[in-house]
């Protein structure tokens, strides 16, 4: 009887899903003059999403569960990352059931798609990573373990500000590796670990020429466009990626250097910021820039944060290798769950300046306390420099659409105005 | 002009490093089989006047003799051969800064030897805890003023004391490495030996002895082991900020990812999270310039010449050089 029901939620839950997940890529096609290498990543997402997001991958599949698990490692232990943070309206309703109505949506969608598709996932993921990073995950990571995934918590020390967070953060990181080690039965070694690093510093290395493309002003590509590069990267396979990247930068060149360009020339220029938008939760980006603005600039964990900084290391031998790689998840991390996160509001306030920005958008899940606590002193830092913030409350459902376009509309009106005075 | 500058910051700066050491280790160790004495007596840098070929000389050397005179006579004609010592020295080490550590000390160079066959062998390195690193800081410091010191004590009585035995003459030498380590390059085993002819003696090269057993091994466990508790740096340090050549950082521009400390071989940690500074080179730095080149942000780290940018941070360079790797 009970997995009878069972088998129907989960049904009309993926169901749902495919549904919202479809919208959502016919929202973001629905603009003039995609690129066209950007075909690559809406085909990805619609084959991807058509069959419930399946784990076509070969090899043991790491699951993680944020933006602080050290891929390297998983890549060079011959095992394959897959970012499990979820977007979905659906799966967030199924998540219901285990997390608390004022949890955010994204733990919760997670959870949800983890426990709606455990026959599957039980049995391709090998491991789930769980960072203890801010107060969701981490019980996110324990309702996993309940549920009887081979979770794995990575210990992640709560400030960065010590050489004793750093040396903690390094031993956990030494930690991760041996059991990753184990769980794949292949050994690490410096030239697999060599071949990890230059692979997601190449990776790096084209989402940096795509982020420099963003700073031209009119704009080249849409931050839409970009979003959804950096989401592919979630599950996408890692060469496939930088190859349909690097095709994509290659026509941004071109069409730069001809001077072309999308949408308005005078289009605002906004900077998004907080709590990461996940396909197919796409929602605030999108409106925003259906209204005529450009989200030319994103400091979210889904996104810039996630492939903005690359590893550095000074011998080609485990004992420096291991630890720069674990330096690279920490040292430059802005997450609110730092204490003492000055790095962001520098960040922001480094990117305002670089992209032009004329506003700043401001996203928070309803239960992400981290970033919602942060908003006041962010929200300080750009008053003070007369670039005007709007804060945006949101979550996965399509309920609140009509009234957050009506304030973003209002946002950017008085953006226009602001620029004509100028 | 704009492709030049763009093939230097694209540059190595690590394997023109080494391979300038080499150079220099050459002109300052072999030089005079080549009748090549280039600045006499008074390089900022370790060229050891126990080396019989050497090209040039230790400033720390003719200093401890200089000074070995009596107070009375520092504003005569012998104070001049200290004023000009030390003037000679002074433009020396403004033009390049601590870059002499870097790039052309003898002692650095072999400690960079050891750290390269250390890496060969796959032997892990050691590092400092912060708390031992920020404490033996000072040593260096204690060791440049008992160099003075000691010089001057044997021609004056210090503090009430006697004056110092002759045996004191250029204490500093007999218990620094580069006296027992860089002779042996031209084959001379000779500074290896305890002189017993007096105590002082006795215990001066004692020590000598065992400072050059603590180099070996300390150079092979701790990248420039003995760089940071050099006298030499201690004084260039002091006049650190008047180099030509400087190491500048723009805070604005750095997002702390650590990148210039994690392959900083001292291990100074400023260079990554002070972002007040401008002027970033700290006293154990050798501006070996490695964080320039670790350094992924336009323009963040740079080395300047004069003001004008000589080796710069690129997002360019750093994807070449470390996509160049493994």
């Amino acid at each position: 009887m009970h997995t009878e029901r069972f088998e129907r939620v989960k049904k009309s839950t993926n169901l749902h899903f495919t549904m919202e997940a479809d919208e959502a890529l016919r929202k973001i096609e629905d603009f003039p003059s995609n690129p066209g290498a950007m075909g690559y990543f809406y085909d990805l997402f619609r084959s991807v999403y058509a069959n419930g997001g399946s784990l076509t991958h070969k090899g043991t599949i790491i699951g993680t569960m944020c933006v602080q698990v050290p891929e390297e490692l998983i890549l060079a232990a011959g095992a394959v990352p897959f970012r499990l943070c979820n977007g979905a309206h659906a799966f967030d309703q199924a998540g219901a059931e285990f997390m608390p109505a004022k949890a955010c949506s994204l733990a919760r969608a997670t959870v949800g798609m983890l426990h709606i598709n455990r026959s599957v996932h039980k049995e391709r993921l090998g491991m789930v990573v769980v960072p203890a990073t801010c107060d969701q995950k981490r019980k996110a990571g324990e309702l996993l373990r309940e549920m009887g995934y081979n979770v794995y918590i990575l210990e992640v020390p709560s400030s960065k500000n010590s050489e004793e967070a750093r040396h903690y953060w390094q031993n956990s990181v030494k930690r991760f590796t041996a059991e990753l080690q184990h769980l794949t039965g292949r050994k690490i070694t410096k030239k697999s670990l060599g071949t990890a690093i230059n692979l997601t510093n190449e990776a790096r290395r084209q989402f940096r020429r795509l982020y420099n493309f963003r700073k031209i002003s009119p704009p080249v590509v849409y931050g839409k466009d970009a979003l959804l590069v950096s989401n592919a990267y979630f599950f996408d396979d890692k060469e496939r990626w930088l190859q349909a990247l690097t095709d994509l930068n290659n026509e941004l060149e071109l069409k730069a250097l001809k001077g072309e360009s999308v949408g308005n020339r005078h289009a605002p220029r906004i900077l998004f910021t907080g709590s990461p938008p996940v396909f197919p939760h796409l929602k605030i980006p999108l409106l925003l820039e259906q209204s005529g603005a450009i989200v030319a600039a994103d400091e979210v964990c889904s996104s810039t944060r996630m492939l903005y900084d690359a590893v550095a290391y000074d011998e080609s031998a485990l004992y420096d290798m291991i630890p720069s790689v674990a330096d690279r998840y920490l040292k430059p991390c802005t997450c609110p769950f730092l204490v003492l996160n000055d790095d962001r509001r520098r960040r922001l306030k480094d990117m305002a300046g670089q992209f032009a920005i004329d506003g700043i958008v401001y996203q928070i899940f309803s239960g992400c306390h981290l970033y919602e606590m942060e908003q006041r002193t962010i929200a300080k830092t750009f008053a003070d420099s007369g670039i005007p913030l709007l804060f945006l409350e949101t979550d996965y459902s399509q309920e609140d659409t009509g009234q957050l376009s009506t304030r973003i509309e209002a946002f950017l009106e008085s953006i226009k105005a602001r620029k004509r005075r100028k | 002009m704009k492709r030049l500058r763009q093939a230097i910051n694209n540059s190595d700066i690590s394997r023109f490093r080494f391979h300038f050491q080499l150079f220099a280790f050459g002109l300052l160790i072999y030089g005079g089989y080549l009748a090549i004495d280039f600045g006499s007596n008074y390089i900022p840098a370790f060229a050891c006047p126990f080396v019989e070929t050497r090209g040039g000389t230790c400033y720390l050397y003719p200093l401890q003799h200089q000074l070995n005179m009596p107070l009375s006579q520092l504003f005569s004609g012998r104070g001049i051969g200290l004023l000009t010592g030390f003037i000679t020295f002074l433009l020396m080490f403004v033009l390049f800064n601590k870059a002499w550590c870097g790039f052309a000390c003898p002692l650095g160079t072999v400690q960079d030897w050891i750290t390269k066959l250390r890496n060969r062998f796959g032997i892990r390195y050691s590092t400092y805890s912060e708390t031992v690193f920020s404490r033996q800081k000072n040593i260096k410091y204690v060791l440049l003023a008992l160099l003075l010191l000691l010089s001057l004590g044997m021609s004056n009585s210090l503090f009430g004391m006697q004056k110092l035995s002759g045996d004191f003459s250029t204490s500093y030498c007999m218990i620094c490495p580069g006296r027992t380590v860089l002779p042996l390059f031209t084959g001379d085993m000779s500074q290896l030996v305890i002189d017993f002819s007096s105590k002082t003696k006795t215990v001066l090269t004692g020590l000598g002895m065992a400072v050059t057993g603590l180099f070996f091994t300390g150079a092979f466990v701790k990248k420039r082991f003995f760089c940071l508790l050099c006298p030499m740096s201690a004084l260039q340090y002091i006049f650190s900020k008047a180099g030509l050549l400087r190491l500048k950082k723009d805070g604005m521009k750095c997002t702390r990812c650590g990148n210039c400390y994690r392959v900083c071989d001292v291990g100074i940690r400023e260079i990554a999270d002070d972002l007040e500074s401008t002027m970033i080179v700290q006293d154990d730095c050798m501006m070996c310039l490695k964080c320039v080149s670790a350094c992924p942000e336009e323009g963040c780290l740079k080395a300047t010449f004069l003001g004008l940018p000589v080796y710069e941070a690129t997002e360019q360079g750093f994807f070449k050089r470390m996509g160049g790797r493994s």
